[in-house]
């Protein structure tokens, strides 16, 4: 009987000494956010439900640019480009990019954070997708991805690259915990 | 009797047997399973029936009923209202569609027309005197959405030409909605990429969302409001629908969007049997549908086609990819100006499908660039979403269906009648931006349709049944299908998967060249150096449709079934 305690206490310890070293210490985002698509996609929808429930004062302003970022602290990209959003706002694939860009820099002039999240899994990959990944993550101080949209590492290759946390989740309902603990003190 | 004897009987009742197994029992055909890689081409095969479908659980349905001594028309509605169920972001009860049918013993083909129309208290200007706010009031409003013609079509089909009654062909979709099924890929990202449309209309608690986000593949999806609505569809008969407690909902969820619909334009809506329009190409005969929808825009396609020696030219080839792409926006001109509702304009359909008409055009043609102007100039008209579903059946008797179907977008307009379960079309946005021409908005009209389901028969008998969703590719993309088939010898599913090209005029403007990349990078180049701007897709892009056919193979005795990969295309027969 103790010997079976003794494993299985030996085993809880493991595996929270494992949970503990695999999630370090994540930076922490202020409040209110600024939360817009890099790319028009529809997952921008889904990240301003995800901040509602995690109480994050936010705003979601699908066009916004440097001087709609006044007054917030931080500043959520959500990742992927999408020819329908694109069309349904109408603009084009490099107006959306020199927007996005224009926001990246003027976040750096303000010291604004930038939390990048990719939820659109697999279908959300490709050329035109991976512009606005390519753009954006160096400015990033940490990134949130759907595990399914990592498939070929891309994410993992440039978080290590420059020393970004990355959140791997399974599915979209997923990304609000750790959408939560980065916004909690 | 002899030993001997008895053994030389025994030899011959051995041989008598064997010879019955080979050559005595019908032939049996190999079925090999699906690949792994769901876009390599495959074929569905059968011997006696068939039914293709944009799910696995539509076409069950449709097989059961054949299977209990349904013919194709029957088939063909279960297989519809199945695709309600499991297939719920393309059509149902809150769309409408098409519908040929070939009655194999009175040799007739024939038309059902169950489009939407515009309420009675529509005008022409209603879209546009909201300015700005035009495509929002066009698409995700009230007044988006047509007097649903579903039900009303899948009923006068089967009074006129089926055996089975309404509740006997939903009963399929009714367990599909109680039960529910597991979500796809394709589902799940459709449903991701509307989830904006649905969030506003429907909101978090919709069941068209799993907890307020969009469903994941695998998620169980169920739909019991659905399968009551049907149930008491079922019971009671279609009036329920267009007079009763499912027609106020309608009128209510539709008015609080802003919508003009009323009980009176339910009450009045009829769908209608009407003639085919009959079509050549090369030595195949085609029977498709007559405006609003886009057999008319198909058959000038093809007729412009058929002065060009493609076989030589090849399906990958800069030439053929130019040629057609430039018919396609010539083409487009004429929808424009012409296209619309015939029970309130006069359409030239004779003079459009004259081979004088295909050929001016063939030789308005350069081979060395773009045209740049495409006559003749009339009322705007968008690229639309559209985003449809499409089915085929053919039966034991030979009887056949192509049946396509939509609430127009994926998910319509998002809203949906309380309690319910299913979708409000936003057909609509089918009518041109302009406040005249063929296709302006108008009381009581149906906006003009991409819709070209077709079936082509070769020396008389019938050979290909065909159809697909897409929008505005809709007709493009069966003429490509059509001409790998004849012209490029594909087999049915390798036409339908083979990489696909889409393009049009607006304003007689030439408009980009949309492209699957599958086609080589020279090509590509060769194309750019004629002046055409390419938008590249995805490999296999739903932007083009999800066709499904098919194809009746005389010589083995064989009916072969293809089904796009680009969607959930399934197909079984026997």
């Amino acid at each position: 009987m103790e010997i079976k305690k003794t494993i299985t206490s030996s085993l809880m310890f493991f595996l929270f000494y494992l949970f503990a070293a695999s999630s370090p210490d994540l930076p922490k985002f202020s409040q209110p956010a600024l939360i817009t698509s890099a790319g028009q996609n529809a997952e921008v929808q889904m990240v301003a439900v995800l901040a509602k429930r995690a109480g994050i004062d936010h705003i979601l302003n699908k066009m916004a640019t440097g001087q709609d970022l006044e007054g917030y602290k931080s500043l959520l990209l959500v990742l992927g480009a999408s020819l329908k959003g694109l069309g349904a706002a109408g603009i084009d694939i490099n107006k959306e990019l020199e927007r996005v860009k224009s926001l990246i820099e003027f976040s750096r002039q303000k010291d604004i954070p930038i939390l990048c999240l990719h939820l659109g899994g697999e279908e959300r990959r490709g050329a035109q997708s991976d512009q606005f990944i390519k753009a954006c993550l160096p400015a990033a101080k940490m990134v949130i991805v759907v595990k399914s949209g990592n498939k070929d590492g891309l994410f993992t290759r440039m978080c290590q690259d420059l020393g970004i946390p990355l959140v791997e989740v399974e599915k979209i309902s997923d990304a609000l915990e750790p959408l939560k603990n980065s916004f909690s003190k | 009797m002899s030993k001997f004897e008895l053994y030389e009987l025994y030899k011959f009742f051995l041989i008598a047997l064997f010879s019955w197994l080979f050559c005595c029992r019908p032939h049996q055909f190999k079925i090999s399973p699906p690949p792994a890689d769901r876009h390599e081409p495959y074929e569905y095969t059968g011997q006696k029936a068939m039914v293709v479908a944009a799910h696995p659980l539509a076409v069950e349905a449709g097989l059961k009923i054949l299977k209990t001594g349904g013919n194709a028309i029957d088939a063909a509605i279960a297989t519809a209202c199945a695709l309600n169920a499991a297939e719920p972001f393309a059509s149902g009860i809150g769309g409408g569609g098409f519908m040929i049918i070939y009655l194999s013993e009175r040799k007739k083909v024939t038309v059902i027309n169950f489009r939407e129309k515009a309420p009675l208290n529509f005008y022409a200007q209603i879209f546009n005197e909201k300015g700005e706010e035009a495509p929002v009031w066009r698409t995700l409003k009230g007044t988006a959405v047509g007097v649903p013609g579903a039900l009303a079509g899948w009923e006068l089909a089967l009074r006129r030409y089926g055996t089975k009654s309404l509740i006997e062909v939903m009963q399929p979709a009714i367990e599909i909605a109680k039960k529910g099924f597991p979500v796809s890929e394709t589902f799940s990202a459709i449903n991701k990429e509307e989830y904006e449309k649905i969030l506003a209309n429907a909101g978090e608690n919709t069941i068209y969302l799993k907890e307020g986000l969009p469903y994941e593949p695998g998620d169980l999806f169920r739909n019991p409001e659905l399968a009551e609505t049907l149930q008491l569809i079922a019971q009671r008969g279609i009036e329920i629908f267009y007079q009763g407690e499912i027609a106020r909902k309608i009128v209510r969820a539709v008015q609080e969007k802003g919508g003009l619909m009323t009980l009176e334009d339910l009450a009045h809506y009829r769908a209608v049997e009407v003639e085919p329009l009959r079509g050549q190409y090369r030595e195949a005969e085609i029977y498709t549908i007559p405006p609003p929808g886009s057999g008319l825009h198909l058959l000038q396609l093809l007729n412009i086609a058929s002065f060009w020696p493609l076989s030589e030219w090849g399906l990958t080839s800069s030439r053929y990819l130019h040629h057609l792409t430039e018919a396609m926006r010539l083409v487009f001109a004429d929808r424009e100006a012409f296209l619309g509702d015939p029970d309130f304009i006069d359409i030239p359909v004779d003079k459009l499908l004259s081979p004088k008409s295909a050929q001016h055009k063939a030789n308005l043609i350069r081979p060395d660039r773009v045209l740049m102007e495409y006559l003749p100039e009339n009322s705007p008209i968008e690229t639309k979403a559209g985003n449809t579903t499409h089915l085929c059946v053919v039966d034991e008797k030979g009887n056949a269906v192509a049946l396509t179907q939509s609430i127009n977008h994926f998910f319509g307009s998002g809203i949906i009648p309380e309690g319910t379960g299913f979708i409000l079309n936003n057909t609509l946005d089918d009518f041109a931006s302009s406040d005249s021409g063929p296709n302006s908005p108008g009381p009581g009209r149906r906006p003009a349709s991409s819709m070209a389901p077709l079936l082509l028969f070769k020396k008389g008998k019938l050979k290909l049944i065909l159809g697909s969703p897409g929008g505005t590719r809709i007709f493009p993309t069966l003429a490509e299908i059509i001409i790998n088939l004849i012209d490029f010898g594909l087999s049915l599913d390798a036409a339908i998967e083979a990489p696909r090209f889409f393009s049009y005029s607006q304003n007689g403007q030439i408009r980009p060249l949309n492209l699957e990349p599958r086609f080589p990078l020279e090509i590509i180049k060769e194309l750019e150096s004629l002046g055409h701007k390419i938008t590249l897709r995805e490999p296999y892009d739903k932007y083009f449709g999800g066709a499904q056919g098919i194809m009746i193979d005389r010589a083995r005795n064989l009916i072969l079934g293809g089904a796009d990969s680009r969607r959930d295309g399934f197909g079984q027969g026997y």
